[in-house]
């Protein structure tokens, strides 16, 4: 075995840093061992019990699914005029969720922001697993699933075409890329992590498994040359991309006529509405894994620090969102639009969307406090309400204007049925199966990165102590 | 056969002065690499390598991907089955500017993906390095630098190289072709 480097304390010296991105005495093969840990060790009776619970729910998401396609969408609470209610919210919900990952994983890789190291790995799966959610809604929701493929131009018998000035098609095309390209460029940034696993794999079938999924990596200069040339250009088109995707989602409700969905404002509010949704998952889920896979020394209180801050600012984008469309309503003087804002906030669904402007408006606001963004209780708490309000953002949308749109006479109210709730509890499940596994078979903190990030805070720190070292003979001189 | 003299360093700046070195000794640069767990910066002035053609092949892909897209909806729904809906123009520009981004930026990732494995030869899941149990540290914290050659009586010579380098666990390893 090689001798390597020795463990040496990298936290930061500068003041204006306080806190470390990597706790400890590390090395990169300390790091290394550390960041494979949870997926080399034996799996826990914590794993097995939510991995029976998912399992569970995932059941549970199958049945429902199945009477969905039996008896058809008359099985869902829906009804005319709430023709879109369950199906459409949850999508909304979930595809707003991968956001943030995108966000963290290409955004940030533009900004040069080193902190995203430790966390965008695991950003990227929530990315993936919440599209896939996402996507199986409008399917459903299609009454016919499995003829999904007539949104698709191919040549056939019956000589027709799918109407490309409807936003349907849009959708499918701006959910499939999506998803190919955030798979895509998961998979690239894996690829030396999967070798690494490979190299430490004590097991014949641990050696064979990430042996094929690394597919041959050497970590050869030839290939990292290629390779970060690829990932920042797919970091550059996943960037307008993740943009683009909620914008066209919001185009399902902003190119119609229905009061309260015919807003110039949704497009860019729909866009920081998915980034704050997304984060605060991103926050709700990192919080109680990184103490049990033992991921503290990598992601430290700072990184939840600034993705509280984060928070907030997302947050106070989605409150102006808000305030747009309540003033467009009462300022467009149109009695339709000031009729449906009117019954959104005292209407039958008024509690639901007080809550969200608690959760959404108000709550994000603790984190102007340091004491509330270090305290991890109020920040898990907090993320989980606003994960709920932005649920609830969706159903304001939806719900309360479909019901009271022009005509009086055809107004009509909408409650779930039972099918509708256990889609969206079977969806979460299914969402946490994936998550579960994710964790259990590949490296959760992108190994590769943070040894670069490492490396990059040592030299910066030898940087530093040598200019101290230059400089202070020179001002005493000058002194 | 191809032999593959190989020697280990302890950082990624050590790794870059020794193939430094090796190039000043007059050893061609298409017959040197290093493998490193991380890019390491700076190691492409000194393998001389050439920007990555992947910018280009995106940005056709691109290029293509948008082009096809437009003509794809301007074609079903403007020529071969024109559809009024609400007279609204059959070509629809603007309804059709979703769909033709979505396209360019779908080409333009499956092109930069596929390209990389077609420019890293993969999926090669074996390499005559892999032979070599001390090898497996270049994915975890290694540096490592290769010096090829087909004549086996060059070996010993390049051994020493790399040792004189300072390299640590240098090692010859036979590539049968």
């Amino acid at each position: 075995m090689a001798e390597v480097e020795q463990a040496s304390e990298t936290p930061t010296k500068d003041p204006l840093e306080p806190a470390p991105l990597i706790e400890g005495a590390q090395s990169a093969e300390s790091l290394t061992a550390s960041l494979l840990r949870p997926i080399e060790r034996k799996p826990g009776l914590i794993f097995w019990a939510l991995l029976l619970l998912t399992l569970g729910g995932t059941g549970l998401f199958l049945l429902a699914i199945t009477v969905t396609l039996v008896r058809g969408i008359g099985a869902w609470g829906n009804n005319i005029p709430v023709a879109w209610a369950f199906g459409i919210i949850d999508f909304v919900w979930w595809i707003g969720f991968g956001h943030a990952g995108t966000l963290i994983s290409a955004i940030l890789v533009l900004f040069q922001q080193k902190w995203r190291a430790s966390v965008n790995r695991f950003a990227e799966a929530m990315t993936l697993f919440a599209v896939m959610q996402a996507g199986l809604f409008p399917v459903l929701h299609l009454g016919r699933p499995w003829v999904a493929y007539w949104l698709v131009p191919y040549p056939n018998t019956m000589s027709i075409w799918p109407n490309f000035r409807s936003s349907l098609p849009w959708d499918l095309v701006a959910i499939t890329t999506y998803f190919t390209v955030s798979l895509l460029f998961w998979y690239l940034g894996l690829l030396p992590d999967l070798a690494a696993a490979r190299d430490r794999a004590s097991t014949p079938r641990g050696q064979f498994w990430y042996g094929v999924f690394s597919l041959g990596w050497t970590g050869s200069a030839r290939h990292w040359h290629h390779w970060r040339a690829g990932y920042l250009l797919l970091a550059g088109l996943a960037t307008p991309l993740v943009l683009s995707v909620h914008t066209i989602v919001s185009f399902d409700f902003a190119i119609a006529q229905v009061p309260g969905w015919h807003s110039t404002i949704f497009p860019p509010y729909f866009v920081a509405g998915a980034i704050f949704s997304g984060l605060a998952l991103v926050l709700t889920l990192l919080l109680p894994v990184r103490g049990s896979l033992g991921l503290n020394h990598v992601i430290t209180d700072k990184h939840v620090d600034i993705l509280c801050k984060l928070l907030l600012a997302t947050g106070m984008m989605v409150s102006y969102g808000y305030l747009q469309e309540h003033f467009f309503a009462w300022y467009s003087g149109d009695e339709y639009e000031m009729a449906s804002y009117a019954d959104k906030r005292t209407g039958t669904w008024a509690w639901l969307f007080w809550f969200q402007m608690f959760s959404n408006v108000l709550l994000p606001h603790v984190f102007w406090f340091k004491k509330l963004r270090t305290n991890l209780v109020v920040v898990w708490f907090a993320a989980l309400a606003v994960d709920a309000g932005m649920w609830v953002e969706r159903f304001s949308i939806i719900v309360p204007s479909l019901a009271h749109d022009f005509l009086p006479s055809s107004w009509e109210g909408y409650t779930p049925t039972w099918v509708d709730l256990s889609l969206l509890a079977g969806s979460m499940s299914f969402f946490g199966l994936l998550f579960l596994l994710f964790l259990k078979f590949i490296p959760a903190v992108s190994i590769t990165e943070v040894k670069e990030l490492h490396h990059e805070l040592k030299e910066a720190l030898a940087a530093k102590e040598e200019r101290e070292r230059t400089e202070s003979p020179l001002r005493e001189k000058e002194a | 056969m191809r032999y593959w003299v190989v020697g280990e360093f302890g950082s990624g700046a050590e790794a870059k002065k020794a193939l430094g070195r090796l190039r000043e000794l007059g050893h061609a640069k298409e017959k040197l690499d290093a493998f490193t767990p991380y890019p390491v910066e700076g190691l492409d002035e000194v393998l001389g390598l050439k920007p990555s053609p992947i910018r280009g092949f995106a940005f056709m892909a691109g290029l293509s991907g948008a082009a096809l897209g437009y003509a794809v909806q301007w074609w079903t729904n403007a020529v071969d089955w024109p559809l009024n809906v609400g007279n609204r123009p059959l070509n629809a520009g603007p309804a059709f500017v979703p769909i033709t981004f979505e396209t360019m930026v779908l080409f333009a990732a499956l092109t930069i993906f596929f390209g990389l494995m077609w420019l890293f030869r993969f999926p090669r899941p074996h390499h005559p390095l892999f032979e070599l149990e001390t090898f497996r540290t270049a994915s975890t914290g290694g540096f490592w630098v290769s010096i090829t050659t087909e004549r086996r009586e060059e070996t010993e010579a390049l051994l020493g190289a790399l040792r004189e380098l300072k390299a640590r666990n240098t090692s010859v390893v036979e590539e049968a072709s």
